[in-house]
């Protein structure tokens, strides 16, 4: 807890005193160097992390309290912190890639962590999808490499590529991209290499929500954001086939992974799968490639995170009270963990994007950049189908969000009256009798907080919406 | 720009009865206490009535809070919303009287009120709207605090009908969500101005013929009347009302049917009429559609509730065909037909709100449910049925009665709005759904105070067996449920037929309303 808070405070003193420096850590050769340069865009995401990890060890305290292996989860927990910090304030694609790779094998254990069949196949399953997605993403790293003008993968906002090495190879640059962008959409669970997210849900609680909700998935998409704005920048990829193709890709995921979402009736992987919906959000801001979109990407980044990691907390507190896992068996739960649920509920309607809540805003940003970028072609351009297309799967996705998270909370406020006698029973207390309560206030503390913060969001968004508008401006 | 002694005036019909709402929710006194419990329900509605009535007349508007630099969370009273408004709350009173009889049985009675009040308070912010970012976080809003008073019995059929409620609603926010955004992509600021917003004439103005422009806004505008009209039961998303009415306590079905219902009504209105303007759609697609869906719910809603034998579930079918008579007045465009449109609200609302209370009487004095077991009910409760029948014959149109006179200007509307050949095949559809909802509602009352010849018992299959009768061991006794009941139902027919009389003062309300959109 103490070395989790620490390194929070470092990560603030950086992003405070450090903005914009450079601290090269050595030279593989030549002008490959593995350097830290943080900046308002790693910021975000560096900030966004030191706010969740406290609170989630806080959690986690509690929760893995029993376990009799606990401390060397923590120390993969701890370790895993940091390499995501590296990945947020990596300076150029080489050092992200380098943590990007760490990241897989530093949260390998702690999908491992429970130590069953199920787990074993599912840690597997996770190590084999990231490798082979860091590799396709090599690919991209090498071609950026050869072709940036400076002879570096720096991240420069509007990308390196020098227009006079690219010329004449752009069919093959691009290429590179696609190949590129699935290979870090593999942590950011774009289907069709999404597979070993839904199968992670395995792993305790704090991890499947705080890794596969917020630093491993968000880290794909970071790195994705980094590759398209920063390296070879919006203007070469626009209006390309490889923008097309991406854009098609995170609306393809949306629509399937919210759908399955509804059909899923275990809890963690219906939530699991409604993150791999919500970080196509994020995907389909990136590929709309217009300062807003990016925009929009980070907010809906920063808003999913604090939602999703509620969602869940919950999940988890539910499951660590009374053991419970499938939503069939949650009838009647919400009076017996009034706190719990409501924080549920905000955390729903948040996902849902209803208006006051943090999810709305980002959404409205969404749509508004794809409406935009559809606008830009004029009357009746064929460019304009795709991000129309867009708004019209988002607002899909959200009636779906609203399906399952909401029968979820319609089982735990209003159980049917005759499921409700049988329910009683069964749900009244734990194996060893206790009743049903609230968790303690280790688990509380941090839901109560992510709650009042999308809350917040929702409500006051003008100073982060500020913050992300200049980002976008400059990178785009 | 906005000083803070509006603000409160109109923040505070909107807070209190939220506030109430809560307190029904949490507070322990009230779930225990029955007599508290009324008198603080009557207590709150009462001082929610003053409050509208004291915003309604002082007017105003004010900036409620600044969501981002282009999201602005406003109230406004206007016309329409003063229409809407006082009609709720006055509904909301009367039927909140009723509701302290009905619901004296109901163990979770307190939470009845408590979601019955946060409605409300909703609602009026609804009514109050300044813009249409602030109408949907409250349509929003409104369907998730509508859908416990639906979940209420907590039946299976009782939670599926929630969540199908749940469903169409959200489905139908989120098609009119995909509008908005598109509105505000185009026009920016989303304020309500009167007859439609200026600068969105002048960005589109130019193609408002032709260009995708325009045929997107077209489409995006079409968008929002399907979404917007879930609501309010126009087909095609019309699937959830017959089911989630009828299983709701019957106050609640008949708030759902008399007035949230035309919360779907009033959006649509604020669409049309405050934000893209009647001129963008006029004899375009958009139009013609519109007015075909409207014929055609008009007719499929009279037609099942001429087949539906469950009295609850038939009321909720006339409600889908009854609304559609208001957005077939709006869809025309026409000063007469809105005006016949808006007073159709008002008359509708309390027509339905009776008929759903005395079909609520019904079950609850004897546990009948379908109408032909009610034969010879008007030896039961001559007073209810009495009331039953005057609405009715107020809802089939027959003058003096005010569902005449709304019908009347819906009518003539339709044949002064140059729409081509909906001029005559809309009186046309009206007349004949009119002649079925004397089909569909009659037969009840006929048969209730005249079982024909021979004994009340030939005719009846079985005595009352559940309800208040079967308990107390009587049958085919006058028993009249309690003045709580029959008093508000006997008031709303009153002003059913006082409005048939002299509709004087509200047409010329409402043909100021629309000389200002039109």
């Amino acid at each position: 807890m103490a070395a989790v808070l620490a390194n929070s405070l470092i990560i603030a003193w950086i992003l405070y005193a450090h903005m914009g420096d450079r601290l090269v850590l050595f030279r593989l050769f030549g002008t490959l160097t593995v350097q830290f340069r943080p900046d308002p865009m790693g910021g975000v995401f560096a900030g966004l992390i030191a706010v969740l990890w406290p609170l989630a060890t806080l959690y986690s305290l509690s929760y893995m309290e029993k376990d009799p292996r606990k401390t060397t989860f923590f120390a993969y927990y701890v370790m895993t912190y940091g390499v995501t910090a590296g990945i947020a304030l990596a300076g150029n694609l080489v050092t992200l890639y380098f943590f990007y790779e760490m990241l897989t094998l530093v949260t390998f254990p702690l999908v491992l962590h429970p130590m069953t069949k199920a787990a074993a196949r599912a840690s597997r399953k996770y190590l084999y999808y990231s490798i082979g997605g860091a590799a396709f993403a090599f690919i991209g790293l090498i071609f950026v490499l050869n072709y940036s003008a400076a002879g570096n993968t720096e991240f420069v906002p509007g990308g390196i590529l020098s227009p006079a090495a690219a010329a004449g190879s752009e069919g093959v640059l691009l290429l590179a991209y696609v190949l590129a962008f699935f290979g870090f959409g593999v942590k950011a669970a774009l289907f069709p290499v999404h597979g070993w997210l839904p199968s992670a849900a395995v792993a305790p609680t704090p991890v499947t929500a705080l890794l596969h909700a917020v630093a491993v998935v968000k880290s794909g998409a970071f790195a994705i954001l980094r590759l398209t704005y920063y390296n070879y920048g919006t203007g070469f990829l626009k209006g390309t086939w490889a923008q097309w193709t991406v854009m098609a890709a995170a609306l393809i995921t949306i629509v399937f992974a919210s759908t399955t979402a509804v059909r899923e009736i275990h809890w963690k992987r219906r939530l699991a799968y409604s993150t791999v919906s919500n970080l196509s959000y994020i995907l389909f801001g990136a590929a709309v490639m217009t300062p807003l979109g990016l925009a929009a990407a980070l907010c809906h980044m920063v808003a999913h995170a604090f939602m999703k990691i509620a969602s869940f907390f919950c999940a988890g507190a539910v499951m660590h009270q009374t053991g419970k896992t499938y939503v069939y068996e949650l009838d009647g739960l919400g009076r017996k963990m009034p706190v719990t649920f409501g924080c549920l509920t905000v955390a729903s309607l948040s996902l849902m994007g209803i208006p006051l809540f943090a999810g709305f805003i980002s959404k409205w940003n969404l749509a508004q950049a794809g409406l935009q970028y559809a606008a830009s072609f004029g009357d009746g351009g064929a460019g304009s189908v795709l991000p129309l297309a867009g708004v019209a799967v988002i607002l899909y996705s959200a009636l779906m969000t609203g399906i399952y998270m909401l029968t979820v909370l319609v089982r735990a406020y209003f159980p049917r009256e005759a499921g409700a006698a049988a329910g009683r029973e069964s749900a009244g207390g734990t194996e060893d009798g206790h009743p049903v309560t609230d968790p303690d206030w280790r688990m509380l503390v941090p839901l109560v907080i992510f709650a009042a913060v999308i809350l917040a969001l929702g409500l006051h968004s003008a100073p982060l919406m500020e913050l992300l508008g200049r980002i976008g401006g400059e990178a785009a | 720009m906005t000083d803070t002694g509006t603000l409160i005036r109109l923040m505070l019909p909107v807070a209190v009865p939220i506030a109430a709402g809560i307190v029904f929710l949490t507070g322990k006194r009230l779930r225990t206490d029955r007599k508290a419990s009324a008198a603080a329900l009557l207590a709150a509605l009462g001082l929610e009535l003053a409050l509208v009535l004291g915003a309604c007349a002082s007017g105003g508007a004010a900036v409620l809070w600044q969501l981002t630099d282009t999201l602005v969370l406003a109230l406004r009273v206007d016309g329409v919303g003063r229409l809407f408004s006082l009609l709720t709350a006055s509904v909301w009173l009367l039927v909140g009287l009723y509701s302290v009889s009905y619901m004296a049985h109901d163990q979770r009675s307190s939470q009845f009120f408590g979601w019955y009040l946060i409605v409300e308070g909703v609602l009026i912010g609804l009514d109050f709207s300044g813009n249409l970012v602030t109408m949907y976080v409250f349509y929003e809003l409104m369907t998730l605090t509508s859908l416990p008073l639906v979940l209420h019995e907590r039946t299976h059929e009782a939670v599926m009908a929630g969540l199908k409620y749940l469903f169409y609603s959200v489905a139908g926010a989120f098609l009119a969500l995909f509008g908005i955004f598109f509105l505000a992509g185009t026009a920016g600021d989303l304020t309500f101005v009167p007859g439609g917003m200026s600068a969105l004439e002048s960005t589109l103005g130019s193609t408002l013929g032709s260009g995708a422009e325009g045929g997107l806004m077209r489409a995006a505008v079409f968008c929002m009347l399907i979404g917007f009209g879930a609501k309010a039961g126009m087909f095609p998303l019309h699937g959830w009302l017959p089911t989630a009415h009828p299983a709701a306590p019957s106050p609640a079905s008949a708030v759902l049917s008399g007035v949230i219902t035309k919360s779907g009504v009033l959006a649509v209105i604020r669409v049309i009429y405050f934000v893209v303007g009647p001129e963008m759609i006029r004899g375009t697609w958009v139009q013609q559609a519109w007015i075909c869906l409207t014929l055609l719910t008009v007719f499929l809603g009279s037609m099942m509730a001429y087949k539906e034998p469950v009295l609850k579930k038939r009321l909720a079918y006339s409600t889908v065909s009854q609304v559609s008579y208001i957005l077939f007045g709006l869809s025309l465009l026409e000063p007469t037909a809105f005006v016949g449109a808006l007073s159709h609200i008002v008359f509708h609302s309390l027509i339905k709100n009776v008929l759903f209370l005395s079909a609520g009487a019904v079950i609850l004095i004897t546990g009948w449910k379908r109408v032909e077991e009610m034969r010879g009910l008007g030896s039961i409760m001559p007073a209810m049925l009495g009331c039953y029948t005057l609405v009715s014959l107020g809802l089939v149109g027959i003058p003096p009665f005010s569902g005449f006179v709304s019908k009347w200007y819906l009518a003539s509307g339709a044949l002064a709005s140059g729409t081509g050949v909906w001029e005559a095949a809309g009186p046309a559809v009206l007349l004949v759904s009119a002649l079925l909802t004397a089909g569909y509602l009659l037969p009840l009352a006929i048969q209730g105070f005249l079982p024909g010849a021979g004994s009340v018992r030939e005719y009846q299959a079985a005595d009352p067996d559940e309800g208040e009768l079967a308990e107390a061991g009587q049958s085919w006794q006058c028993r009249e449920p309690s003045a709580w009941m029959l008093v508000p139902a006997g008031i709303m027919t009153a002003a059913t037929l006082a409005f048939g009389l002299f509709p004087g003062p509200l047409v010329r309300f409402l043909t100021e309303i629309a000389q200002a959109v039109l």
